[in-house]
């Protein structure tokens, strides 16, 4: 048994934990009015089952909405270029993150 | 997330799809990149698409429409900071607070460990850190950083990572001082002449990957391993080492403490992987190396009294060992036993390539490299059969890889791997879908460097196979 007064004895402890990197917190984008006239991206990545019927849908259910695609089937979304950028109004991205 | 998170602050309004168990993930992923209210809709795991669509289409063009509330408006900094010193007490008091749970609900539904990998930790007082920092010349408070351009996994969104970057610990990204690694190294048992390995491990970021059932391992090479007098012999992947378990128990640590990594949080492999528990450092045994064959620090770029270690993303883990000494040892002796028969060498005496028996079967589970780790004996038989450097091999187990593009498209992985087929196939330099079913394509991938060789361990005659292939590498030296 240590004597009591190593086992009382108080010990300063360092954190193991990680730094968070200070960020910004922003408002999300203003969401459109409507949809119908609006250049809506759907950013594809990956889950065919699921992102071929939604493509599929989104076309037929809504035609007059301006429907563009960026597909890949990793995980890295295909970004939209600058210029697309300044014309986009609304991207779903499906299925990930 | 980055790319989303670029989108809204340019004012595009996005929505994600994505299943409802990686919320937590998504979530995290959303704060730390600025945006943490991003719109989520949930996918059925189950369902099939058309049907699933019909649950959530409308909320999901909804999460583009909707006004926002006031808790998606707000705006501010996110910094929580951390405090040097995380507890004050006796070390009885200590070891219970660094034991400490917190409850992680579904998809865990369980207390996991906070602080540690669930095994009781080296209390990290003040005293033993700074004992710990005499292992290396860097400051405490230097930020780790890159030694050299580091390349990251193809398609995996990682961001590139040059000389000079800080490192960002994943999942969270956050980044860690050389004190806060020395701070896991003690808790995870390794001594000051370990932390130069510790910290290059670091270096590493010490990713995690997601999904499936990763696991990670570390691979020393140079003199460093003689120095810290590694196990490379009998059991060297098993316990028993006062240096290759607390190294390897200290990416784990590490993964935990400075990157965030949390199962069902930001940590998703479904199965967890047994080789994460208490971490997996090796080394290879460079001087029982068969003449010609240079060791992991030289192959990779390294001078040979240069220090490294190879971080390795594994893909499941160990997956073989398919013959039995005794049957290997009649083989190459006389010619007896089941490997003669199969290779056709009835009563020819050895040596013979022992690689053919591990051949196709290797390649039938998963695609890509694959570190294959033989007994110097096992070396030595392939250098006596023709194969005078480790690129011999690699190129000679990349070649047997080789199936027609019929069979190689109905396995799994390479509708992700190839990107749903929408590339380039190297070795014709044509896209993939014009080539015909009978076309051969190399199941190992594009890169026979894909694979590496150590040799380690005992005098029975054993080899082992861990998915995953080569990784990236860290010099040692850089942080002594």
């Amino acid at each position: 048994m240590p004597p009591r007064a190593v086992k009382d004895k108080v010990y300063k402890c360092l954190n193991p934990v990680g730094n968070v990197v200070p960020v910004e917190v922003h408002s999300l984008a203003p969401r459109v009015d409507k949809l119908d006239g609006k250049e809506i991206w759907l950013s594809i990545t990956g889950e065919p089952d699921v992102t071929i019927a939604l493509e599929r849908r989104l076309k037929m259910d809504y035609p007059n909405v301006n429907w563009k695609t960026k597909k890949t089937y990793t995980i890295s979304p295909v970004e939209l270029s600058e210029e697309e950028m300044k014309t986009a109004q609304g991207l779903i991205q499906a299925v990930c993150w | 997330m980055p790319y989303l998170a670029k989108l809204e602050k340019r004012g595009i309004p996005t929505v994600i799809v994505d299943f409802e168990d990686q919320d937590n993930m998504v979530k995290e992923e959303a704060l730390v990149n600025g945006v943490p209210e991003i719109r989520i809709i949930h996918a059925s795991r189950t369902l099939p698409g058309p049907v699933d669509i019909e649950n959530w289409m409308a909320d999901m063009l909804g999460a583009l429409t909707k006004p926002l509330t006031a808790k998606e408006r707000e705006t501010g900094t996110f910094d929580p900071g951390q405090p040097r010193v995380l507890f004050e007490g006796t070390l009885d008091e200590a070891e219970e607070f660094y034991q400490q749970t917190k409850y992680i609900p579904m998809p865990v539904e369980a207390p996991l460990a906070v602080y540690s990998d669930g095994f009781p930790v080296v209390i990290p007082t003040e005293e033993r850190v700074a004992k710990m920092l005499k292992g290396t010349s860097h400051k405490p408070d230097e930020i780790i950083i890159l030694h050299h351009d580091t390349p990251v996994m193809e398609g995996m969104g990682s961001p590139t990572r040059k000389k000079s970057d800080r490192v960002l610990f994943q999942p969270l990204k956050r980044t860690a001082t050389v004190e806060q690694v020395a701070v896991n190294a003690v808790m995870a048992g390794c001594k000051p002449e370990h932390l130069p390995v510790v910290l290059a491990i670091a270096e590493s970021g010490c990713g995690i990957s997601t999904t499936n059932f990763p696991s990670q391992a570390v691979c020393v090479s140079g003199p460093i391993v003689k120095e810290l007098q590694m196990n490379t012999g009998v059991g060297h992947l098993g316990p028993g080492s006062t240096a290759n378990g607390p190294i390897g128990r200290a990416y784990q640590l590490m993964a935990i403490n400075l990157g965030g990594a949390i199962p069902g949080v930001n940590r998703m492999g479904c199965h967890g992987n047994p080789m994460n528990n208490g971490g997996m450092c090796f080394a290879e045994t460079s001087d029982k190396l068969p003449v010609g064959w240079d060791p992991l620090n030289v192959e990779s770029g390294y001078d040979k009294n240069e220090s490294i270690v190879m971080v390795i993303q594994t893909g499941g883990g160990i997956v073989g060992s398919q013959f039995s000494p005794g049957g290997y040892r009649a083989l190459q002796k006389s010619g007896h036993g089941g490997l003669a028969r199969r290779f056709d060498v009835k009563g020819m005496p050895g040596p013979h390539n022992w690689l053919r028996y591990l051949v196709p079967g290797i390649f039938s589970g998963r695609e890509g490299g694959i570190v294959l780790m033989m007994v110097p004996e096992m070396a030595q038989h392939l250098v006596d059969v023709g194969f005078k450097t480790k690129d011999q091999v690699y190129d000679w187990l990349w070649k047997q890889s080789f199936e027609p593009l019929k069979t190689y498209r109905n396995r799994s992985w390479p509708d992700f791997r190839r990107n749903g087929w929408m590339g380039i196939e190297k070795t014709s330099g044509k896209p993939w879908k014009e080539l015909p079913d009978d076309y051969m394509v190399p199941s190992q991938g594009d890169d026979p460097f894909e694979n590496v060789v150590i040799v380690a361990g005992g005098q029975e005659e054993a080899a082992v196979e861990v998915f995953g292939g080569r990784g990236a590498t860290f010099s040692v030296d850089a942080w002594k």
